[in-house]
């Protein structure tokens, strides 16, 4: 399998050439192009246990309810253009089976059929607070591929580090983390304009996203005209 | 304290070096991620009245973040939009910005909010401009990359364009071809600068964007 993120940048995309059985998933809608040879196979499936359950958990951390699964149906190499919804970059971890990734909604792009995808509910608080507080988890060996809105930047925590949730791409489980307030006092988090933070602790990586896609869509939602009735 | 700008002109986020003791003050919920330990607290630039009228016809909120850190930290700011952040570097002079492109100060910066006009005003447009000035560094931010225009004489910017000037320059607020045209094509008014001085102009609008994906669900 071999997974080439194309083009650096705002419109940053992921080429996945596929051979003999192997199979690579995304979410569903990312596909813009891809060789005859490509089988498409749309489904509710993440990894063992799947079905209409996964499907709803993928929705609720702000995920798409159903995912793409591309094979080669002869076996000869084929390839597959994936690009996510947003302007920004595009990063390929590879997984070594040794930790848990967590992914925020609309944060997983892709990874290897042989990685396992569950969700991981953060309580009923994240879900009143209005920010997606839901994570994708992906287990296993293998590529994994997420994408930003705006710039991507890795950073490695030793100690704690704390990222505003709308910021948040993807991290390594080996990290410990709370959600909390960014300022001392919840009044003093709302006055300041800040909802929730993921408080890191420990080792392991993060990775951030330049642009909080919420706020972006709240600031050009706010000047749409009025929709026409009727 | 130190500035870092990062990802222009796509994407640009200021990265702030706090020295214990050293206060930052950033737009509302513009804090991206941080050093652990980093103090946050509220505060109103330039008096209640004034933040007031800035929060109700600047499109800028009623209070900034203050940001601090007793050992020393950094702390991460992006706008709301993709685009480009300038650093200006003030020394006791003032400097105009169009409502909603204030991203972050140094504490010896305060904010005036600025009536432009009534026609400014009916057309949609920013009827206000905020005036810093004091000493120290400000930040701005646009939709879009960021053009630096001398003027020398004079200059037509649209409206939705214009992003901050030099207060030497003086202006008009006009249309370019009259009322009917101006509603017709969506061009918005202009500001017609003349003077010298400098013209920060951004190379997108995200009202026209919000008018491209509003005419999509109609």
């Amino acid at each position: 399998m071999d997974v080439q993120v194309e083009d650096r940048g705002a419109f940053s995309w992921v080429q996945v050439g596929l051979e003999g059985e192997e199979q690579f998933v995304s979410e569903s809608g990312a596909m813009f192009r891809s060789s005859t040879n490509i089988d498409i196979e749309v489904t509710t499936r993440g990894g063992k246990g799947g079905g209409i359950l996964s499907g709803i958990g993928r929705s609720l951390a702000g995920e798409s309810f159903f995912l793409s699964t591309y094979r080669s149906l002869d076996g000869q190499p084929g390839d597959v253009g994936l690009a996510p919804t947003h302007q920004g970059e595009i990063r390929k971890i590879e997984l070594d089976g040794s930790a848990r990734w967590l992914c925020t909604g609309g944060s997983y792009l892709g990874s290897a059929r042989s990685l396992e995808l569950d969700t991981a509910f953060q309580g009923i608080g994240g879900m009143l607070s209005g920010e997606s507080l839901s994570f994708m988890g992906v287990t296993g060996e293998g590529p994994l591929v997420v994408t930003a809105f705006g710039k991507l930047t890795e950073i490695e925590v030793d100690g704690n580090f704390t990222v505003d949730t709308g910021h948040v791409v993807a991290f390594e489980e080996t990290l410990s983390y709370s959600v909390g307030k960014a300022a001392k006092s919840f009044i003093k988090s709302f006055l300041v304009g800040e909802g929730l933070v993921l408080k890191f602790s420990g080792r392991g990586r993060v990775y951030v996203q330049s642009h909080n896609p919420d706020e972006f869509g709240k600031s050009l939602g706010s000047m749409l005209p009025p929709r026409r009735e009727g | 304290m130190n500035f870092d700008i990062d990802g222009n002109p796509d994407f640009g986020q200021l990265t702030v070096g706090l020295e214990p003791g050293e206060k930052f003050l950033a737009e509302a919920g513009s804090m991206a991620f941080m050093s652990d330990g980093t103090e946050i607290g509220s505060k109103i630039i330039g008096g209640l009245g004034k933040a007031l009228i800035r929060k109700v016809v600047g499109k800028e909120s009623l209070f900034v973040g203050e940001y601090s850190h007793p050992t020393g930290g950094n702390v991460t700011f992006s706008p709301d939009r993709p685009g480009m952040i300038v650093h200006r570097k003030m020394r006791g002079d003032t400097f105009v910005l169009t409502a909603g492109s204030f991203l972050a100060a140094t504490p010896g910066i305060t904010l005036n909010t600025k009536f432009v006009s009534f026609s400014a005003m009916f057309s949609g447009e920013g009827a206000f401009t905020i005036e810093a000035s004091g000493g120290g560094d400000l930040f701005f931010n646009s939709y879009g990359a960021i053009i630096e225009k001398q003027v020398n004489g004079s200059l037509t910017v649209d409206t939705g364009h214009a992003v901050a000037w030099d207060p030497g320059l003086k202006y008009t607020v006009a249309t370019i071809a009259g009322a009917k045209s101006t509603i017709l094509s969506g061009e918005g008014l202009v500001l017609n600068f003349t003077g010298q001085g400098t013209v920060y102009i951004q190379t997108r609008t995200l009202g026209s964007v919000a008018r491209w994906v509003g005419g999509m669900y109609r």
